[in-house]
């Protein structure tokens, strides 16, 4: 049985090219009390992570400008608690490999269900409540 | 009779040019694999659209790509095993092909459509033909199957034609370059000569005369030979995101003489200054422009008014009424003072306040068209306007419309001469929260009991409220309450019935590719089927809400979860990637080819990728028999019918080791099979000797010997049931047998090496009613899966898989089959209701017990 005991809102940074992914990320997210920004520009996304420190980045590996893992980079680099999930609908095993590597925290191949990714941050947060020292700066 | 000669004169090429029967079969078991694939990609490419999954364009792209492939391919191998080029196939994979491109490159097409079209044949996917208000109404009226006005729309088709005849599109380009400039003086000039224009064009005969003689056609409908109607307008991106509420022309009370001018001025209208300085302002391209006008008979109303679905400025919770006596205008105009009424929002939707106008007159039809205002008497003046049952019926037919768009709603609406409610129009109502979106939904959350979450599959995502009602039978459904969330042990497409007044659907058994889940998508019913446990912790009469997005059930009302979907910045279903993928769908999936024994059953009639597939399948199996008959003397032995006392028309084409028959001989005896597999199936389905011998139950036996009664009687004749074909070896047996209407393939091999034992079995219904073939659907997976089959259903489908299990327990499994194919096939005349399913489970499975040991 799961349980709906609520853990301190994260601020989520989506980032998607194409804007649907976005529009229906974002109200699910909202409605279990976490802040949402979206962007469909990585470029954009990219400043945003300079200027600002994010407890989660759900990216698109494949985009025009920088690339997924070019934000999974940025994320770390303004802020290394942040954690990051490559969400993709060229999934291969070596872009899987390469993102991991990289310190990705999960890694989604596009089409996925609204429950898989909700599950995925769930884990981010339940790590988050046990290494309490490590969340965010 | 050409088709015929061809197919001869194919046989008539020297044989050196002839394929050996294993490469052919080989493509028939490639098409056989394609067919699969392709009906599951279809399967797949539906459930996406329930809202469970997130996909994007890119996904939209690589699947109908793929399935293009695969359908392609399918072709290429049939044209091999027929040796045919099959140019009609082709012909009509590229059409399709090219129809699901250019909806993939964002042109529009606009297919199908007339000049003018029936309100009646319209629904969502028409508004590029029928403009977004009328395609509302027909949605309405279609989905939710509330009255509108009976009418036509003068279609989008008619407004470009109409202009293209008159070069009125020629200087309607420059206005965006006069917005820019702010050139307000000259492009207020434009928009006066643009109107004069249009009002003083020509409307080509041929259009008139269609616009006229759908107008008779109403007026018979009516039995009205006065017909008036009202025209109203119906423009592209009216009622979207923008509202352009009141920004052009409707006229009421027209006759016939004055149809084709009011014609003009409602179109005149979108080129009026306040119009079209509206569309600039929003950013609307001029060849995003373009009216179609709906054509309604005039409703007589005595009472009407507009209603607000959702008023959190008046009342939270609250519905918002004003109602006047007569006609709609005034309050549309405001040139009326109204009633206010304020209706709870949850059922039975009580008033919550009713402030009383002074209304000293009415608006109704003028005798002579038009309209006229009529003084009120002092009675009526100060009464008011709706009586409580109006306001219930009123509030069901609002909240069922604010359901199925999940946007709170701004409806016009009516009481005619017979009382009857009439929706004359809805559109999305913009309402700007100040709050933070998201936020109090952790706090109404936090402390509410969860019933369940994160059981089964989101058929339809959504959010409901309401209260559960138990559907056990078909007593229950007649007494489904308006508003209620369904809670049910099985799925079941008779729920349609009342999708309509259903907030939600709970199932404990069910798939989400079944048929009750495309409906629920249809109708946008949030539901979650195969939740297991909802029946054992829900009853009748618990107010629950009913999260179909996170799916979640939650104890009582969270009112905040259902206000935060209705302020969602966007709606899934309104969005382009799932209009992009319904309208590909509607390409890919419909099936207009039923029955392999009608007229047009034929290549040239194929519509669908499913159409293709089916009809390939089909006749693949008529191909390969024909062709082992042909050439089987060269490379093995022809085709041998089966003689058994069951009429299967089973054609017996060995492939080495599988009988025991010579080669020159016409006919097969069962004593002459090796093939294991195939002794197995024809002993289970012809086995009914071996079931009465059984010590079985009275009203068992009883049962049973009414079914080989059955049995025999309706398969007398086998010269109807066409030929049937199955390919052995010793270990192997690939069988596609037709039995009727439905299409069953067993594809298995046994042998003493378990890990290479499998079993491929497939069930395909054919065209029998709708619910019934899928109460069949649901029997048969429950008796496959009982015996350890991983089963999927789609729809109509049932796909049943095995493996690795010993020879001897494979063998009494393809025994079960052959009874479950002879049971089958009598089995939908019986399957009344889905108790019923459960019955003949229960019934089969002591059967087989009896027969089998296991």
């Amino acid at each position: 049985m799961a349980t709906n005991e609520a853990a301190a809102p994260l601020r989520i940074l989506i980032l998607d090219d194409e804007p649907i992914v976005c529009k229906r990320l974002k109200p699910a997210f909202q409605k279990l009390g976490h802040t949402v920004e979206t962007f469909t520009d990585s470029g954009q996304a990219l400043a945003r992570l300079g200027e600002a420190v994010f407890d989660l980045v759900i990216t698109d590996l494949k985009m025009e400008g920088a690339d997924g893992l070019q934000i999974l980079n940025g994320a770390k680099a303004s802020s290394p608690a942040t954690q990051v999930i490559v969400i993709t609908g060229f999934a291969t095993l070596e872009t899987a490999k390469e993102s991991y590597r990289k310190g990705a925290f999960d890694f989604v191949a596009k089409p996925f269900k609204l429950r898989d990714i909700l599950d995925c941050v769930k884990r981010i947060e339940d790590r988050r409540r046990d290494l309490p020292a490590d969340s965010g700066s | 009779m050409a088709n015929r000669l061809a197919q001869l004169l194919t046989f008539w090429r020297p044989p050196n040019e002839a394929l050996p029967f294993t490469v052919l079969f080989k493509k028939f078991q490639s098409i056989l694999e394609r067919n699969n694939l392709i009906l599951e990609l279809m399967a797949d490419m539906g459930d996406k659209l329930g809202g469970e999954y997130i996909f994007d364009g890119h996904y939209i792209a690589e699947a109908a790509e793929k399935l293009g492939d695969q359908v392609f391919k399918l072709i290429s191998d049939y044209s091999i095993l027929n040796q045919h080029q099959n140019a009609d196939l082709f012909v009509a994979f590229e059409r399709i092909r090219y129809a699901i491109q250019e909806e993939l490159a964002g042109h529009h097409i606009l297919t199908g459509g007339g000049p003018v079209a029936e309100l009646t044949e319209i629904g969502c996917e028409q508004s590029e033909l029928a403009g977004a208000k009328m395609a509302t109404l027909g949605e309405i009226r279609r989905r939710l199957e509330l009255p509108v006005p009976d009418g036509f729309v003068i279609t989008t088709r008619t407004f470009f034609d109409f202009f293209q005849r008159n070069n009125l599109f020629d200087r309607t380009e420059t206005a965006a370059r006069l917005w820019q400039e702010q050139a307000l003086d000259d492009l207020r000039q434009l928009s006066e000569e643009m109107q004069q224009r249009i009002l003083a064009a020509a409307m080509p005969r041929r259009l008139s005369q269609q616009i006229l003689a759908a107008f008779d056609a109403l007026a018979k409908r009516q039995h009205n030979r006065k017909l008036k109607v009202a025209l109203r307008s119906s423009a592209w991106g009216e009622d979207g995101s923008s509202s352009f509420a009141g920004q052009y022309r409707s006229l009421l009370n027209l006759g016939r003489d004055e149809l084709i001018d009011a014609y003009r001025q409602v179109v005149a209208s979108a080129y009026g200054i306040e119009a079209w300085r509206y569309r600039l302002g929003k950013g609307f391209l001029e060849n995003e422009t373009a009216m179609a006008v709906g054509c309604q008979a005039m409703v007589q109303g005595l009472v009407s008014g507009v209603l607000h679905t959702y008023a959190p400025q008046a009342a939270e919770g609250a519905m918002l009424v004003n109602a006047v006596w007569g006609l709609c205008a005034p309050v549309v105009q405001g040139d009326a003072s109204t009633d206010t009424i304020l209706l709870d929002r949850r059922p039975p939707y009580p008033p919550l306040g009713v402030t009383v106008a002074d209304k000293p007159r009415q608006l109704v039809q003028a005798e002579d068209g038009g309209t006229r205002w009529q003084e009120l008497p002092a009675v009526l003046r100060k009464s008011v306007s709706m009586n409580p049952a109006q306001m219930e019926e009123l509030a069901r037919a609002a909240m069922s419309i604010e359901r199925y768009y999940k946007r709170p709603q701004e409806i016009e609406w009516t009481f005619d001469r017979d009382g009857r409610l009439v929706i004359l129009q809805s559109r999305p109502l913009r309402i700007h929260v100040e709050a933070v979106a998201g936020q109090g939904i952790t706090e109404a959350t936090r402390d509410a009991e969860i019933v369940f979450s994160g059981r089964g599959f989101v058929a339809q995502q959504g959010i409901a409220v309401g209260k559960v009602f138990l559907v056990e039978n078909d007593r229950d459904l007649a007494a489904f309450p308006h508003g209620a969330i369904l809670l049910s042990r099985y799925t079941s497409p008779r729920y349609s019935a009342v999708m309509p007044i259903a907030q939600g659907i709970v199932t404990d058994v069910g798939s989400p590719t079944g048929h009750m889940a495309t409906l629920a998508r249809e109708y946008r019913v949030p539901t979650v089927v195969n939740a297991e446990i909802a029946t054992s912790l829900l009853k009748t009469g618990d107010e629950i809400t009913l999260d179909a997005t996170q799916n979640i059930v939650y104890r009582g009302n969270i009112g905040a979860l259902d206000r935060f979907e209705l302020i969602e910045e966007e709606v899934f279903e309104d969005s382009y990637e799932y209009r992009l993928l319904g309208r590909l769908l509607k390409l890919i999936s419909p099936l207009h080819l039923l029955d392999p024994q009608g007229e047009d059953f034929t290549s040239a009639a194929c519509r669908s990728y499913h159409d293709i597939t089916r009809y390939i399948h089909e006749k693949a199996v008529e191909e390969l028999i024909h062709l082992s008959e042909k050439q089987g003397a060269r490379s093995l032995s022809a085709p041998k019918r089966l003689t058994t006392e069951l009429p299967l028309g089973l054609m017996v084409i060995d492939g080495g080791g599988g009988t025991t028959c010579p080669p020159e001989s016409p006919a097969i005896a069962p004593e002459q099979i090796v093939c294991l597999p195939l002794k197995e199936l024809l002993e289970g389905m012809g086995g009914m000797g071996m079931w009465c011998t059984e010590p079985v139950a009275v009203d068992l036996s009883s049962f049973m010997s009414s079914f080989t009664r059955t049995f025999s009687a309706t398969m007398a004749r086998p010269e109807e049931i066409g030929r049937n074909l199955v390919v052995v070896l010793d270990h192997y047996m690939n069988i596609n047998m037709r039995l009727g209407y439905h299409f069953t393939i067993v594809d298995a091999y046994i042998a003493e090496k378990i890990n290479d034992n499998y079993i491929y079995f497939r069930f395909l219904g054919g065209v029998t009613e709708f619910i019934r073939r899928s109460r069949r659907a649901t029997f048969i997976a429950r008796v496959l899966a009982h015996y350890d089959f991983l089963v999927e259903i789609h729809g109509d489908l049932v796909v049943g898989r095995l493996k690795k299990l010993s020879q001897q327990r494979m063998a009494r499994r393809m025994r079960m089959l052959g009874g479950l194919v002879g049971y089958t096939r009598q089995l939908d005349a019986r399957m009344h209701t889905d108790r019923d399913v459960d019955h003949h489970v229960e019934l089969f499975l002591q059967t087989m017990q009896a027969c089998l040991g296991e």
